[in-house]
């Protein structure tokens, strides 16, 4: 008892008790309902089964019923565009804006503080204000593109197959968007003063700095971001629900909406957690991308 | 000895205050009521109603939202945790009856005074039946037809007494009442891919003779095909496909649309926003003198087979049925019954529609039942927005939906 004690007291125990503490925290929180996720992907689950834990086991059979519907590899064709088209919307712009109040200008700083409010808006509020300016008939963004000539009839954006998916990806790049931004914001500030003073000195242009200096001084934080907004992206749920509730036919559905749809409305939960068993592959890729990009940002 | 004797007459004494103490407290039987109607809305009131009468059976409420009723019924019950009674969506039911979840009624409605199966329509009562027994009653019931718009309809010239009875007519005045210059559809409804799209097919294919076993019956495929037509030359907003029946009822009332394919539920807001004279008629069929169908909405009582006090429940649940005349004046909804003639509101508007409703209600017929319809509801769903996308024909669509289902029904 003495000795655990001043183990504790001299450091090798206290550091156990260190990790312990959260991974314990970690294994409750995230482990369990990651197994269980998992679990139920083998297994035939129904409403009447969910309170339990013996359930039929049926081995890979809801992967090969997954794989052999026909709407399953659109799903994931769609999955990949929405993540690449809101990743590369969000981030594209967001380093505009974020070069942008860089210049450091009167007000950049309080003006940068706005374009927050898109972010902090929840999901769902933001679905249903797009879902009026998408609108078909009586549309916003229909009525500008008429008036400046842009296209001579309505696009009819939730209920055009072809429209359908950048309708959400057009609403998700304006959510994220300023999130991009700051995050951005903060890495270019970052980067030291001196080294632009140095380049502009031995004559580099305002290209080549940012090729050469800002770009390569970023790289961590954009690693960071670009994990984080897969993970964002792969998390976005609302706006399908709000916008196109995956239609029509499938052609806005994504992993994550589908996920919800076999669960809670045709009450298959066993192919819902296959699919999130998929997804969780995917997200950890990312995580790893996260985690080894941001290690760099540990310097002496 | 004498001590012990003392200890145990005691105990005894204690045991037999207490025990009646707690069964003077005890004396109301509590029941627990779970439904998605709020304030206003049938089932707090009658319950409020119900208690006011003292009469040994408490009844406490409450209220689940209309996407959580399922799920957290089945927790519920999963738990051991259920209400007694609950208030279930109608195509829903069965899923529970099959499984043993709610409590078969059948002896109960047999020498009960109040609910009688023959006063119900066929429609509302086959839901609550499963293998011949009943699990439940009705709780309120609503169906779809027509609503078209009369001043359009003369302004088109078109006799706004005589409003399309058949397919062919509804696609032919939709055609003269459709004008893109002054943002007028020839027609609302809704194709969502929700159980809204299949409330709507499903009694088009039935009036052309199929079913949801046969959705791919040549009637069926026929009413799929008008529905790609009126689409396809846009009759009705292409947003129908990802519109609900509420939103596209909506264009309607702004004058947006001139017919609408929907439900009684509408009648107090269009009464409300509606600037325009307005008539409803049955839904059209495929030709003159064929099978009329429409579709059953609305919700059922059930008492749940965990229930300690099943006879207090059904006594609630006869209560409820007693206060089934009173159901459309005070909160706007149909009963399921036929023996309950509907008192006129005095809103001519209203009770001409109305009265259309009742009629339509007698070929109303229910989703399923099946345990399983939820399945058997996306299949129907995925193969109306496969046809009207064009990504399939209507013909391949249905029957792709028709393996779907067989897959489903085993």
């Amino acid at each position: 008892m003495r000795r655990i004690l001043s183990s504790v007291r001299d450091g090798r125990g206290f550091d156990i008790v260190l990790v312990a503490f959260p991974l314990g925290f970690l294994f409750l929180m995230a482990g369990l309902p990651l197994i269980y996720n998992v679990v139920m992907s083998f297994q035939e689950v129904d409403m009447f089964s969910l309170g339990t834990f013996s359930r039929p086991w049926v081995g890979f059979k809801n992967y090969t019923d997954l794989f052999a519907q026909p709407e399953t590899l659109p799903i994931l064709y769609n999955t990949a565009i929405f993540v690449v088209g809101s990743i590369a919307g969000q981030f594209l712009i967001g380093f505009g804006l974020a070069l942008f109040f860089w210049v450091n200008f009167p007000g950049a700083s309080w003006l940068r503080g706005l374009f927050l409010v898109s972010w902090v808006m929840p999901g769902l509020v933001v679905g249903a204000i797009w879902n009026w300016i998408l609108s078909g008939d009586f549309g916003v963004l229909n009525f500008i593109l008429k008036e400046s000539g842009i296209i001579s009839g309505n696009i009819f954006w939730r209920s055009d197959p072809h429209y359908s998916l950048y309708a959400v990806i057009i609403a998700n790049v304006w959510l994220g968007t300023s999130f991009n931004m700051i995050l951005l914001s903060v890495g270019l500030s970052g980067i030291p003063g001196d080294l632009y003073e140095a380049a502009e000195l031995d004559g580099a242009t305002a290209w080549q700095r940012f090729w050469t200096i800002t770009l390569p001084m970023m790289r961590s934080t954009i690693g960071a971001i670009i994990a984080l907004g897969l993970i964002f992206t792969l998390q976005q749920f609302d706006l399908f629900a709000a916008i196109t509730s995956g239609g029509p036919n499938n052609s806005s559905n994504v992993t994550q909406y589908w996920a919800w749809d076999l669960s809670f409305r045709q009450y298959d939960f066993a192919k819902g957690a296959t699919i999130s068993v998929i997804m969780i592959v995917f997200v950890m890729f990312a995580s790893v991308v996260y985690v080894r990009s941001t290690r760099h940002e540990v310097r002496g | 000895m004498a001590i012990r004797k003392s200890v145990i007459l005691g105990a005894l004494a204690l045991a037999g205050v207490s025990l009646f103490g707690l069964s003077a407290k005890a004396e109301d039987v509590k029941l627990t009521l779970w439904s998605l109607d709020k304030d206003t809305q049938p089932a707090p009131t009658l319950v409020k109603e119900f208690n006011d009468q003292h009469n040994g059976i408490t009844i406490e409420y409450r209220l689940i939202q209309f996407d959580d009723v399922v799920t957290e019924a089945m927790r519920a019950y999963a738990t051991g945790q259920a209400p007694d009674i609950i208030a279930v969506d109608n195509p829903e039911h069965a899923l529970f009856s099959s499984r043993g979840a709610f409590l078969d009624i059948s002896d109960m409605i047999k020498s009960s005074k109040v609910i009688k199966p023959e006063n119900y329509f066929p429609g509302p009562l086959k839901s609550v039946e499963w293998d011949g027994k009943y699990f439940g009653v009705p709780k309120a019931t609503n169906t779809i037809a027509l609503y078209y718009n009369k001043d359009m309809f003369k302004a088109k010239g078109l006799d706004p007494n005589k409003p399309p009875q058949t397919w062919d007519e509804l696609v032919e005045d939709a055609r003269k009442l459709t004008d893109p210059a002054k943002n007028v559809y020839g027609l609302a409804f809704s194709a969502k891919a929700n159980e809204e799209g299949t409330f709507q097919f499903l009694p088009w294919a039935q009036m052309g003779g199929g079913s949801y076993e046969h959705i791919n019956a040549d009637g069926a495929v026929k009413a799929l095909e008008v529905w790609k037509t009126i689409m396809d030359e846009k009759l009705a907003s292409p947003d129908t496909l990802t519109r609900g029946q509420w939103d596209s009822t909506g264009t309607f009332n702004s004058g947006n649309a001139a017919m609408a394919i929907s439900g009684p539920w509408e009648l107090d807001r269009m009464m409300k926003e509606a600037k325009f004279d307005w008539g409803v008629t049955l839904l059209p069929v495929p030709k003159e003198g064929a099978e009329r169908s429409s579709a059953m909405g609305d919700f059922n009582w059930a008492i749940f087979s965990t229930s300690k006090h099943p006879a207090e429940a059904f006594k609630a649940l006869e209560y409820f049925a007693s206060q089934d005349d009173k159901m459309f004046k005070n909160f706007g909804q149909l009963p399921a019954r036929s023996d309950i003639t509907i008192p006129a509101t005095g809103q001519p508007l209203k009770d001409a529609a109305l009265k259309v409703f009742i009629e339509q209600l007698k070929y109303a017929k229910p989703r399923g039942p099946h345990p399983q319809w939820p399945k058997i509801s996306k299949a129907i769903q995925d193969a109306i927005q496969a046809a009207l996308t064009g990504q399939m024909s209507a013909k391949d669509a249905l029957d792709q939906a028709a393996d779907k289902i067989k897959a489903v029904l085993g």
